[in-house]
């Protein structure tokens, strides 16, 4: 059944609401106008206002499908007060076109309340949401649809009524969720909201008069922010492993850079570097006002990183830490490790990407250098054609590959390799997932790894060939 | 007559390293530990410090099955000494591979690039670090300008280069680039392999080696054997320090120039 997910100011005038049966809506307005809901684009949509207002706090959390919350302790000072704050952000979210309400408490619980349900722009004195809350309908304390209405049809229509209750009998009618959304809204409760950037210390804002537009300027800046970043990090013995640039544009688009370190590091000149090559996909549009850098995975470093002029125990540090950074930040985190082992006997299992530097995560046992595997592991087996082999467990004669016939010389196998049952519902494990390979080795000298597929059960269907390898 | 000319050829071929080595420290040189290998090589060895070219004929471009395993034998000896790099555009390069030809993959960092240019440009990146011994790179083909540069990445750290010529798969043909900057340049095949009598399946991997070309030395083919593959739990390595997992197994007979005079030449 098609329903309203959301409707228009103009269109709640005429009485309709989200919920409302598509067919009943359009009997009730032949003239309205609908469109298919998005959910990801708003969803998206909503990701990127909360990334905007890391401008206003560093503690955002996205409320799908349609708030956020923003974490104000200790920053509305920075506007001269939290009604200086509401206003600035009023205005800015208005010269954005986007329709909202928004008021300030002390608690989630209750600015969630105000919104959807009190005044717009209130701002709740702190300690003060009580008298604020008790004229509202007890679905603003964000309960399930079933229990706010049952708690309407038993005549209870305002917040202070609850409040009233005495809290026992409540709490078995309507279950300790609903007792426990009553607390958070009155900040008798905490409430743990995943922020969508763990708020961190190891923040740095630089903010311009005029504002920059040049590429000059925003590699300038690049580094300042970063110098002012790292001298924290530097004072305080810690290091990070990421950096994430964010230039907050006049237009209020925020564009987020971000680069990873393989080793923990705060040399400033070294990370505006790996950033300068990715600053002109940055569109500063009319012009950057603010310009922010974050540090993530902080960890404490010991040792002053400073350039000492000894080569000796330098190297890891000045040399291949910069160059798997270089090119991880250049060619991507995937495109660079190194090859663990993994107990697997499934050949294309047996070896994970690691990253480059680090321990090792967990200590597998190593490869076995006397089972012989293929130099070059091709990812999808190639089939092989014309094979020529003698039931039931002879390595094949001839075959062709890649149209080229290779008679086969000498061979060595088979190597019976099954799935891992183990994994797996046991009623799914069958012979048909059995490979035996065997290595072979052509006139000419090239050496292969083949595997059959199966065992021989039917004689009309035979088991197909593969190569999945070569030795070279 | 003779003691006076063999004076003077070794004093003009000192004279002749001295222009080549332009002032740089030399790196050295890792010997097959083969009269009949190493005499090819200027300096009694494959040059270190310097970068090197590997090539198969037919399949093996697209392959580079026998190239590389080649090349992983080869440059097995330096991954004790620092960190490699393996530079590639298919990831198909299987690390339990890699040990069983006797190449610690625990010091191999290996490299995805989307093209030709990122690859050449990451093996430079790589080869000017410090603490990374070896960096071999999967390249189609490399002209004069992109080998200069790599020989000047070499010479800055004193680290060696290994480019395996690889064609993607179902690519076009490319011309052959005119000249090379290449140290050495190697063209790899694989061979059939020898068994002791009364033992069944594959022999130990043997390769067709031939020298095409080597700056300041000889060509030469070969026949090579890998005898501590797939053998030992660390083959050929600390153990043995100091001898070449690959062994000579023959001289082949089609060589290109008469054998010359023994070469000798003092480290300048």
């Amino acid at each position: 059944m098609r329903r309203l997910s959301a409707v228009s100011f103009e269109a709640a005038a005429l009485g309709l609401h989200a919920g409302q049966k598509a067919t009943d809506a359009l009997a009730l307005v032949p003239e309205l106008a609908t469109a298919e809901a998005e959910p990801e684009a708003d969803a998206a949509a909503l990701t990127e206002l909360v990334d905007w207002c890391v401008r206003f706090s560093p503690a955002v959390a996205a409320d799908a499908p349609d708030g956020l919350f923003l974490d104000v302790t200790g920053v509305a000072h920075l506007w001269g007060g939290e009604a200086a704050m509401l206003a600035d952000f009023r205005t800015r979210l208005a010269a954005n076109g986007l329709p909202f309400r928004c008021a300030i408490a002390d608690t989630p619980g209750a600015a969630w309340a105000l919104v959807r349900f009190g005044e717009d722009g209130a701002i709740a004195p702190p300690g003060g949401q009580g008298p604020l809350l008790a004229p509202l309908p007890p679905a603003a304390l964000r309960l399930e649809t079933q229990t706010w209405a049952q708690i309407e049809r038993l005549g209870l229509r305002r917040v202070g009524q609850i409040m009233e209750l005495p809290r026992a009998p409540f709490g078995r009618r309507f279950g300790q969720a609903a007792l426990t959304r009553l607390d958070q809204a009155l900040g008798r409760e905490k409430e743990a909201l995943t922020f969508r950037r763990p708020p961190t210390p190891w923040f740095a804002r630089l903010a311009f008069a005029e504002p920059i537009s040049a590429p000059e300027d925003m590699a300038r800046v690049t580094a300042d922010v970063a110098a002012k970043l790292c001298a924290r990090l530097e004072s305080e013995s810690h290091g990070a492993r990421r950096f994430e640039l964010c230039f907050h544009r006049l237009d209020g688009k925020a564009m987020l850079l971000s680069i990873g370190l393989s080793l923990p590091g705060r040399d400033p000149v070294r990370i505006a570097k790996l950033f300068a090559p990715r600053l002109e996909t940055v569109d500063p549009g009319f012009g950057i006002e603010v310009v922010t850098m974050m540090a993530q995975a902080v960890e404490a470093t010991s040792g002053r990183q400073v350039r000492l002029d000894s080569l000796r125990d330098a190297a890891l540090e000045d040399g291949l830490a910069p160059l798997v950074d270089r090119l991880t930040n250049r060619l991507g985190p995937e495109r660079v490790w190194r090859s663990v082992p993994v107990e697997s006997h499934v050949p294309e299992l047996a070896a994970a990407r690691a990253r480059p530097l680090g321990a090792p995560a967990a200590e597998a046992r190593a490869w076995d250098a006397r089972t012989p595997r293929p130099l070059r592991l091709f990812r999808r087996p190639e089939p092989v054609e014309a094979v020529i082999a003698l039931t039931p467990d002879d390595p094949p004669t001839q075959f062709r590959w890649r149209g080229q016939v290779h008679r086969v010389h000498r061979a060595e196998g088979p190597e019976r390799i099954g799935e891992e049952w183990w994994k797996g519902d046991i009623g799914e494990a069958s012979t048909t997932h059995i490979r035996d390979y065997y290595r072979v080795e052509d006139a000419d000298g090239g050496r292969f790894w083949l595997f059959r597929a199966g065992l021989y059960e039917d004689p009309k269907i035979p088991p197909k060939w593969w190569l999945h390898g070569l030795f070279g | 007559m003779s003691d006076f000319r063999a004076g003077r050829l070794d004093a003009v071929r000192a004279k002749i390293a001295a222009i080549e080595a332009g002032g740089r420290a030399d790196a050295g040189c890792l010997p097959f530990g083969d009269p009949r290998i190493d005499g090819c090589l200027p300096g009694g060895g494959l040059p270190l410090g310097r970068w090197h070219e590997i090539t198969g004929p037919g399949m093996e471009v697209e392959t580079a099955a026998a190239p590389g395993a080649f090349t992983a034998l080869l440059a097995a000896p330096l991954a004790l000494r620092g960190e490699a790099v393996w530079v590639l555009r298919r990831d198909d390069l299987s690390a339990p591979g890699l040990v069983g030809l006797g190449f610690p993959p625990g010091r191999l960092i290996q490299v995805c690039v989307r093209d030709e240019a990122e690859a050449l440009s990451v093996m430079e990146d790589a080869l000017a670090t410090v603490g990374v011994a070896a960096v071999i790179g999967e390249v189609e083909a490399v002209d004069l300008t992109a080998g200069r540069r790599l020989q000047l990445a070499c010479e800055k750290r004193g680290a060696t280069g290994f480019l395996i010529r690889r064609r993607p798969f179902g690519g076009q043909a490319r011309r052959e680039a005119g000249g090379s900057a290449s140290a050495t340049r190697w063209s790899v095949t694989s061979a059939p392999s020898e068994l002791p009598a009364g033992e069944f399946g594959l022999g130990a991997p043997r390769f067709e080696v031939g020298l095409e070309r080597s700056r300041g030395g000889r060509t030469g083919r070969w026949l090579f054997e890998a005898s501590g593959a797939y053998e030992l739990e660390a083959p050929n390595l600390e153990g043995k320090h100091g001898t070449h997992p690959l062994r000579l197994v023959a001289e082949l007979a089609d060589r290109q120039l008469a054998p010359a005079l023994p070469l000798h030449r003092t480290a300048a």
